[in-house]
């Protein structure tokens, strides 16, 4: 564990110590998400791990271990040539997407988290869902999404555009002078948020048949994914986990207040900037493709600061590694637990998040220590 | 490192804050900077760490302009120590000592290195943080967070240290815990400290000079004896004070005249026969009910003879540690004669003022009403084989009034007008 957990220490910090042990428990978390998402594509209704599906009275289609190898490298053999597609089109795209998702959401929440200097920001705070929705909404209306290939760029395209759109008006509200008032900036948030929800409702209200689809959209889904999905997400995730991670230094000054980060050599305006725009821009491109998946932004970021302090230099790739495993495990269970019909994921990451957040809080409240 | 303010003026929108405060500061001194608040200290500290932007030209390090340097390379100048700090994320004392290390990174890719390391644990040792190094922030008390922000600024290895009210949230202990470290700093290290204080006295103890601010303006700058003088403080405080020199470390201290409103005067007098300190207190309470009051014979340098200077009482005087004499006595007596009512405190009897306590049986005789306050443990200090204690009962039994301390001194004072 990390330093400020040893309580048997009785003074000071070994610092090669704590590096070394950092960078065990990163190495650890980057083992748990490749095994990871080995095993979730392993896992199907199809099999090798899941209850295959009847095909006739007493006839069972499973695919064995063997075989999931075999399509896995692509040789053939006695199975059906469509396992590979199973694979190569549907479960590899979908565990890549839900790694590269939970690793944006959870990277953007521990930035938003440390610029609003609030434990409970989440990526969602400047208003990228609400914006988002709007477009997703707009394109079901106007029957794109329906349309199997336009669909399939049009409404991403459409809801990445009205999030950014929103994110830029919150912040010019939250911004005087040149001066980001972050107070400003989470009210403006807020009261944006309201309003595009009110909207969304209203278009809801209208949408008839597109009423389910809609509903599905912002209960947060994996299941488009695709390979350009896949692309476009990680690319936005490594990019935007990178220029965060070198800000890690600078956010933990601003942590302390602005006025201690200047005082440190830290620019907390250009931060601020910075960290906004990066986190709006992976978000959208996570709710481009996904649809609003709640909590993964908000709770990750807060469970590993937990476990390994708030220092950003070791929060921030902990907090993006652990998103990634988390929402692969998280759709797993949604294509799979009433399987063959899938949940929406959102409301999974809620049901586990949501107790366990409590639980966490309680153990640390108990403990005497604040958040 | 030489700081110098010149001419420095800064307004938020119509409010002039800042009114051309010109200040240098040399290497290694320590500056206290006080005033009343609003006056203008903190603006002050914000324009030297360039958070607040100065007129050009106006603040400038070792002669170049703060406002052509960069935060990076001012943090490298200067540390700073907010009043108090906190946060709601779990960062250890150690994490937090560790920022100070950021204006010295190579680059912004870089983590801390072997030499932040170093730099870290002797900044902790230094300030006695090292063996709480691990624990969290938030759980630290309050005066161990502000060793851990100094140690933090120790990390910095800066020049200079500008510190908000540092003490300001602290017991006394804490305090004086801080303020020592805070000046072995400067006097081992060479550390220049410009720092606001608030309180007067722990500025005298150990600023070399005070910056005294008055609404924006620099009042008054120089060491603590010339600025804290009473007529200084009287117009930038609007308070009364007694200015003295403290009897172990002579570093001058201040204390404030009157916490109450005196009550309006009505022409009555009292004099007070007292000594040793004892009158003190008696000759306060008088003036706050009201009373003229006056004193005899005092020996100059005798604790009440300075009390008495200091609330500005009419004193007969005697020569320091000389008897009284014939030509005190007697003066002491006309002063009596003009008085409603003489006080007879229970003040130390020896042979040199046994003739206070000799006027007072005169004025008994007199018919002046005297009040005579006993001694906590019912008979004066008495250095001369009980005279005094004699003459005490003898007053008491030819009509001095006795009261056990001040409040009933009072009643007794006031039945006394009723008559």
């Amino acid at each position: 564990m990390s330093p400020r957990r040893d309580e048997s220490r009785e003074s000071g910090v070994d610092f090669p110590k704590v590096m070394r042990r950092r960078l065990l428990w990163l190495a650890a978390l980057t083992i748990m998400l490749l095994a990871s998402a080995m095993l979730a594509i392993l896992v199907g209704t199809l099999g090798p791990i899941g209850p295959g599906i009847s095909v006739a009275p007493g006839v069972r289609e499973h695919i064995s271990f063997g075989e999931a190898l075999g399509a896995v490298f692509g040789e053939t053999g006695d199975w059906p040539a469509y396992y590979s597609d199973i694979f190569w089109e549907v479960r590899i795209p979908r565990v890549l997407l839900a790694a590269a998702v939970g690793a944006a959401l959870a990277c953007a929440g521990t930035a938003m988290q440390a610029i609003f200097r609030n434990p409970m920001a989440d990526p969602y705070i400047v208003g990228v869902s609400s914006g988002a929705s709007v477009g997703a909404v707009l394109a079901s209306l106007f029957g794109f999404a329906t349309t199997a290939l336009v669909g399939a760029i049009i409404t991403p395209a459409l809801a990445f555009t009205t999030a950014l759109l929103t994110v830029f008006v919150v912040y010019s509200l939250g911004v005087v002078g040149g001066k980001v008032y972050v107070n400003t900036l989470l009210l403006s948030g807020i009261a944006v948020a309201a309003f595009l929800g009110a909207v969304v409702s209203l278009m809801i209200y209208f949408a008839g048949q597109q009423y389910h689809r809609i509903i599905f959209w912002m209960l947060g889904s994996l299941s488009i994914a695709s390979w350009s999905a896949v692309a476009v997400v990680a690319i936005a995730a490594t990019v935007g986990a990178v220029l965060v991670f070198i800000s890690s230094r600078d956010m933990n000054a601003l942590l302390l207040g602005e006025e201690t980060a200047h005082n440190l050599g830290v620019d907390p305006e250009g931060l601020k900037t910075l960290m906004l725009v990066v986190a709006a821009i992976m978000t959208a491109a996570a709710v481009a493709f996904t649809g609003v998946i709640g909590f993964v932004g908000l709770i990750i970021p807060h469970m590993v600061r937990l476990v390994v302090g708030a220092d950003h230099r070791m929060l921030v790739p902990a907090a993006t590694l652990s998103g990634a495993i988390f929402l692969i495990w998280a759709d797993t269970l949604a294509r799979t637990v009433i399987s063959p019909t899938e949940l929406p994921v959102g409301i999974i990451t809620a049901i586990c998040g949501g107790p366990f957040f409590l639980y966490l809080l309680r153990r640390n409240r108990l403990a005497g220590e604040t958040r | 490192m030489r700081l110098d303010v010149r001419d420095l003026s800064y307004s938020f929108g119509d409010k002039k804050v800042l009114k051309e405060i010109t200040l240098d500061v040399s290497p290694g001194e320590f500056i206290g900077l006080m005033g009343p608040n609003g006056s203008g200290k903190t603006t002050l500290l914000r324009c030297i760490m360039n958070f607040l932007s100065p007129p050009a030209d106006s603040v400038s390090v070792n002669g170049e302009a703060t406002q052509t340097l960069s935060s990076e390379s001012l943090a490298r100048m200067f540390a700073v120590v907010p009043q108090s700090s906190s946060t709601d994320f779990t960062f250890s004392a150690y994490d937090i000592v560790m920022m100070g290390r950021l204006p010295h990174r190579k680059n912004r890719f870089a983590g801390p290195t072997k030499a932040d390391a170093d730099a870290v644990r002797s900044a902790m040792e230094r300030t006695g943080t090292w063996e709480f190094a691990g624990r969290p922030f938030s759980a630290l008390s309050g005066g161990e967070r502000q060793r851990v922000i100094i140690a933090r600024a120790v990390a910095q290895q800066p020049q200079a240290l500008l510190l908000d009210e540092p003490t300001v949230y602290l017991d006394i202990n804490g305090q004086l815990e801080i303020m020592d470290l805070i000046r072995s700093l400067n006097k081992e290290e060479g550390i220049t400290v410009i720092s606001v204080l608030h309180d007067v006295n722990m500025a005298a103890r150990y600023c070399d000079r005070i910056a005294l601010l008055s609404d924006g303006w620099l009042e008054a700058l120089g060491p603590p004896s010339s600025v804290l003088n009473p007529e200084v403080i009287q117009s930038v405080y609007g308070v009364e004070v007694v200015v003295r020199r403290d009897p172990f470390t002579n570093a001058v201290y201040v204390m404030p005249h009157s916490t109450v409103a005196a009550a309006p005067r009505h022409g009555r007098r009292v004099h007070v026969l007292c000594g040793g300190g004892v009158g003190g207190p008696i000759m306060k309470a008088l003036l706050d009910a009201g009373y003229g009051v006056s004193s005899g014979v005092l020996n100059v340098l005798d604790s009440d003879f300075e009390n008495a200077r200091d609330l500005h009482i009419p004193t007969v005087t005697e020569a320091p540690f000389a008897a009284v004499s014939d030509a005190a006595y007697e003066k002491n007596l006309g002063m009596m004669s003009e008085c409603e009512a003489v006080v007879v405190s229970p003040f130390p009897v020896g042979p040199g003022n046994l003739k206070n306590m000799e006027a007072a049986s005169v004025a008994v005789s007199r018919g002046k009403r005297v009040v005579a306050i006993l001694p906590d443990a019912g008979r004066p200090v008495d250095f001369v084989d009980g005279k005094a204690d004699a003459i005490m009962r003898e007053l008491i039994s030819s009509g001095a009034i006795p009261v056990m301390g001040i409040a009933e001194m009072l009643r007794e004072l006031r039945r006394g007008e009723g008559r």
